[in-house]
């Protein structure tokens, strides 16, 4: 058998890349590693449960959504526009880090992670889900609900998830505009 | 605890003249942290030394290269930038010969660029490395004609050097179970048993009496095998061995005759293999060029040097040329599975085959479940005879069965460990456990977290609850009652170090809410939720930590204008390791280092001479090889969960503390006696033990505080010590020696060898002691190692634990659910209290899976048959471990002295027995198996 290869274009991180030529079949995560060397998306199961190695998927209404590269396609990705956890902070010009995002700010204060093989998921998963709080604000009293119910789908295996959850919930009320009074 | 190393035999047969270098991959990122923004270096640690974040964290939060599975080679200076990739292909039965792989499947384009078989390393005289035989089985790959050893052992290694062709004959080998051909059933490969130990103890008729028997004072009692059934000795007068069965038949005799005054509790416990599921599955990356001999390799492991070492081993044996192995860590989790384990050999060989191209071996979920270490499955038969009229213990034995699986590796070990620990909290009389270590074609265990005391304990705490049923005692009141003071013998006939404080995280539980009103509650709650039942359950442990065994590497050194620097050998597995580290030097010398390079494995200064068979050589030998200044029993420690903070910490705190007496002390005292008639401090009594940092700066009775760049100035300018490199040892009690230094005189620190630097201002003849890239190594005048019978405490350090569960059960869908815990810890000073409560918080959600929900089958429908992930294998999330409602405290120490306890493993086995207390709380059955699964429930309801 001959490997089918299609060239793919995307904007990843703000950058456009492609077009380049990768197989049909090929995951995103390995086109992401293999490819374009952004390894920071993390392969955990392979099979879609542990959301290591989500990335955001910035829409054109302007939404934020969560996706796998585990188990989605990198053609599936064609044309989209992305954010890997490389690029939620703000870098210069030589790409050195000049301020982190809010999440990560929020995660690192909280010591939030150990051995942070997932932090990258998380990272994805608590900024799709204050994107989605900036849009419909929750009742305080549904905040934890809220947060449970957004990032129960993430593994980790450290730290028993308390500190990534509190550094949300903190990060939510000191953030205005996404819990109502 | 990990007992009966030996790898001199082999090192000293295999890697002679073969160099050998490890490190810690630089990472980009890593670099980064020192001057990126939000937080520049310097404000790393707020005032009072308290860490703003882990020293890791803007790496890891930023997704920086910092994982080993990060890299490729076109990250790696030097390599060539084509990646090559291989995976394995497995044997997924043990009861026919394996005949011949089928790659028709794959078609011609996706043939793999080389395919390696067991017959390619035996042209090539290529064997598997081993500490001893057997360690890590007998070969690489299942020969052909021959039965695997194991479920799950690979066949062959296909290699390619491409990703495209790699990652698409990968998906369509997967699953296909037409890729390996077997032939016709053949004899079984699987070893026999790997071991069996006892130890016996029964007190002088009270706690401080001198032992009539236990391991410390005489021996641990060893057995051969028929069949797997162990052969102890005969019991009798003789040897310390048939001593010893005397005191187990006398203990027997005891439980048989114990008569209406005596409770006697039989009951058997079952625990289930595991998988640590750590989120970094195993890889390696390596390149070997044939032309030159050298080997370079970027691997996943927990056991750096091992890993170099029998690499080194294993290459120089063969027909392959070999001059130097060149291994590059990077940060890693492993819950202990990546300490000693086979795989970083299978990337060896990736590279060794590798056709001068940098060959990646990475595991998916499907392969780390098919091959990575698991935790031992245990059957365990307990008796416990306790007076009625005290409610003490007399007596507790145990005859405990693991599993190891189809490769030695630690579990006779992790047996051995697991007896000695079934004693729990409490103080017995008398007692006899024993560890039955058996072999099978189940994927082999090894060390995980927990380490075969969270099988034994957690069993002896639910016993225990159900044991106060029994005899109508309140189950706070039963454990105060046999609880170890301090002073008291464990089971092996040593005094834990230190004060025991189950006292008081008694009294805490036993006030705390969730035990106080349970029966109310309990009450409450099920009037408000019908076909629920309510339940709270107690488990209280503690957690030896460390190996008997634990060595490390720390220097400390500081420049004219005052920048420190650490360097340390300990590297990240996770738990924040390299950040206590740096808080715990800047909490003894008042500065934070402004350089830290850890994971450092050259140490030129510290010429040291090691045989590595730390528990198995004899004192008459250890006494004649420690007359060499630069022997040690052993060189350095593998990472774990729990070693860090304590034996490592160790160094750190002991070079800190030798720099402040060496440099510091006399600086600030030359500094406090400038002037006229000796200056501010003539007029003071300043002593030594005055000496004070406060607020970063250094003072005495009422001295002028001095910034710590005065003081390195000052001491660079005396030509004083101004760096200093210790190695540790302790084997369950610290090595201690002493050195005379140039014109200071002779100094005794918990050491066994000591390098120094001298400031420039030192005179010359000082400075030309400086040999070894700049640094004095001084030969010890005298030391002090601890006797090699203390091998047998087996242990002596402990971090006590104990949870409240509060659960409800569904009666018809038999589901629990954690509704909240509580935790009390103690864990002597805390050097980072955020990094100790997210163990706590982690390592109960760890024990909350290991009690309610992760389980494997051991043989052939188990993860030995590639298609095992987590769809099958229950982790627990959020939702199972009460985020919101879980609460902890630690118990104060009792003075700014303690040290600090390795708490990283007991925390996560407390949480087991209390569950499962709550259970039997909640409807009234007990369970003996884990995990306590809902379908278990509905059979008991029903």
């Amino acid at each position: 058998m001959t490997i089918v290869t299609k060239p793919l274009s995307l904007t990843i991180n703000d950058k456009a890349v492609g077009p380049i030529d990768v197989p049909e079949a090929m995951m995103m995560q390995d086109f992401l590693y293999e490819y374009l060397d952004l390894t920071g998306s993390r392969m955990g199961c392979g099979q879609g449960i542990c959301h290591a190695c989500t990335v955001v998927l910035e829409k054109p209404d302007g939404t934020l959504e969560e996706m796998r590269t585990c188990i989605t396609g990198a053609h599936w990705f064609a044309g989209r526009k992305i954010r890997t956890v490389e690029g939620h902070a703000q870098r210069d010009a030589n790409g050195a880090i000049t301020a982190l995002s809010p999440v990560q700010q929020a995660f690192i204060e909280h010591f939030s992670f150990q051995c942070g093989y997932c932090t990258p998921g998380f990272v994805t998963g608590a900024t799709v889900l204050l994107d989605q709080l900036k849009r419909n604000p929750v009742k305080r009293e549904a905040l934890e609900q809220v947060i449970s119910e957004a990032l129960d789908r993430h593994i980790c295996r450290c730290t028993g998830y308390v500190r990534y959850f509190e550094a949300v919930r903190d990060l939510a009320l000191k953030t205005p505009g996404l819990v109502k009074a | 605890m990990k007992m009966g190393l030996s790898r001199r035999n082999f090192l000293k047969a295999g890697a002679a003249g073969v160099a050998i270098k490890v490190s810690l991959l630089p990472s980009p990122t890593q670099a980064e942290l020192i001057q990126t923004p939000p937080r520049p270096g310097a404000d790393w640690l707020a005032a009072g030394g308290k860490p703003k974040y882990r020293l890791d964290a803007i790496a890891k939060v930023t997704g920086g290269k910092t994982f080993s599975r990060d890299y490729r080679a076109r990250d790696l200076e030097g390599w060539p930038k084509e990646q090559a990739h291989a995976f394995t292909l497995k044997a997924t039965r043990v009861d026919r010969v394996f005949d011949s792989v089928d790659l028709s499947l794959l078609g011609d384009d996706l043939k793999p660029d080389r395919l390696v078989l067991h017959e390619d390393l035996v042209a090539d005289g290529i064997t598997l490395p081993s500490p001893w035989p057997g360690f890590y089985g007998d070969v690489f790959f299942v020969p052909k004609g021959q039965t695997a050893r194991l479920l799950g052992q690979p066949v062959a290694m296909l290699i390619y050097h491409d990703f495209a062709r790699y990652d698409a004959a990968k998906r369509k080998l997967r699953f296909n179970d037409k890729a390996v051909r077997y032939g016709p059933e053949g004899p079984s490969t699987t070893p026999g048993p790997y071991g069996a130990a006892r130890y016996v103890r029964i007190d002088g008729g009270s706690p401080d009496a001198e032992d009539r028997y236990s391991s410390l004072k005489e021996t641990t009692i060893r057995a051969g095998f028929k069949g797997e059934e162990p052969q102890w000795p005969a019991a009798g007068d003789g040897d310390a061995m048939a001593r010893g069965m005397a005191a187990a038949a006398e203990i027997e005799r005891e439980i048989a005759a114990a008569g209406d005054d005596a409770l006697v509790l039989r009951r058997s416990f079952a625990t289930q293999s595991a998988d640590a599921s750590a989120m970094e599955a195993d890889n390696g990356n390596v390149w070997y060029d044939r032309a030159s001999g050298l080997l370079h390799a970027l691997i996943a492991t927990q056991s750096p040097y091992e890993v170099a070492e029998a690499t080194a081993h294993m290459v120089s044996k063969s027909k392959l040329p070999l001059n130097s192995v060149d291994l590059k860590i990077g940060y890693t989790v492993g819950y202990g599975t990546k300490d000693h384990a086979i795989f970083p050999y299978y990337c060896v060989l990736a590279g060794l085959y590798g056709d001068g191209r940098p060959v990646r071996l990475a595991n998916d979920r499907f392969e780390q479940f098919q091959t990575a270490l698991k935790r031992h499955a245990f059957q365990m038969e307990k008796v416990m005879v306790i007076d009625r009229k005290t409610g003490r213990f007399r007596a507790m034995t145990g005859r405990y069965r693991t599993d190891g699986g189809g490769r030695e590796n630690f579990s006779v070990s992790v047996g051995t460990v697991g007896a000695t620990a079934a004693q729990s909290i409490y103080y017995l009389p008398k007692s006899d456990f024993s560890a039955v270590i058996l072999s099978s074609r189940a994927v082999d265990a090894g060390s995980m977290r927990g380490y075969g005391t969270l099988q034994t304990m957690a069993a002896t705490e639910m016993m225990v609850d159900e044991a106060a049923e029994a005899l109508g005692l309140d189950p706070m009141e039963f454990r105060r009652r046999n609880a170890l003071k301090s002073g008291m013998k464990n089971s092996q006939g040593a005094i834990p170090s230190g004060a025991m404080r189950h006292g008081e995280i008694l009294d805490r539980a036993q006030k705390h809410p969730l035990w106080a009103n349970r029966q109310k509650r309990k009450a409450e709650f099920e009037a408000a939720n019908p076909g629920k039942k309510y339940g709270v359950g107690y488990g209280h442990v503690h957690k030896d930590y460390g190996t008997g065994a634990e060595s490390a590497l720390c220097a400390i050194e500081f420049d004219a204008a005052g920048r420190l620097k650490l360097s340390h050998v300990a590297h990240e597995i996770g738990t924040g390791a390299t950040t206590s580290q740096a808080v715990m030097a800047a909490g003894i010398l008042g500065r934070q280092p402004d350089e830290t390079e850890f994971g450092r494995v050259r140490w030129p200064q510290m010429p040291l001479e090691t045989t590595d068979e730390p528990y198995t050589l004899s004192q008459e030998e250890e006494d004649k090889r420690k007359a060499n200044p630069r022997w040690t029993p052993s060189f350095t420690s593998p990472m774990s969960a729990s070693n860090s903070v304590y034996y490592l910490g160790h160094a750190t705190r002991e070079a800190a503390k030798a720099l402040v007496e060496l440099a510091i002390w006399p600086a600030a005292r030359s500094l406090w006696s400038r002037g006229i008639g000796g200056g501010q401090m003539a007029p003071e009594a300043v002593r030594r033990e005055d000496l004070r940092v406060v607020g970063g700066r250094v003072t005495a009775a009422a001295m002028q505080p001095l910034a710590f760049a005065e003081i390195a100035a000052e001491a660079h300018r005396l030509g004083l010590v101004t760096g200093v490199t210790v190695h540790s040892f302790n084997r369950w009690q610290w090595a201690e020696a002493e050195f005379d230094l140039p014109d200071t005189g002779q100094w005794r620190f918990a050491i066994d060898a000591l390098a120094v630097k001298y400031g420039e201002g030192a005179p010359a003849s000082r400075k030309e002691l400086m040999t070894l890239e700049g640094w004095h190594f001084v030969e010890r005048a005298s030391v002090f190692y601890p006797p090699a019978q203390r091998n047998n405490a087996g242990v002596t350090y402990y971090a006590p634990m104990a949870t409240l569960a509060e659960i409800a059960v569904d009666t018809g869908s038999g589901e629990i659910s954690l509704l909240s815990h509580h935790s009390i810890l103690e864990c002597g000073n805390q050097i980072v209290p955020e990094l100790v409560s997210g163990q706590i918080q982690g390592g109960i959600a760890m024990g909350i899976g290991h009690a309610l929900k992760e389980y494997l089958p051991l043989h052939e429908d188990g993860p030995g048959d590639g298609t095992w992930n987590w769809n099958r294998y229950e982790l627990p999330v959020s939702k199972d471990v009460a985020v919101w409602s879980q609460t902890s405290e630690v118990l104060p120490p009792l003075s700014d002295t303690d040290p600090p306890k390795g708490m990283a493993e007991v925390v996560m086995i407390a949480v087991v027995p209390a569950l499962a207390n709550a259970v039997a709380h909640a409807i009234g059955k007990r369970f003996y198996s884990l995990p306590i699964t809902s379908e278990k429930i509905r059979e008991a309801l029903a």
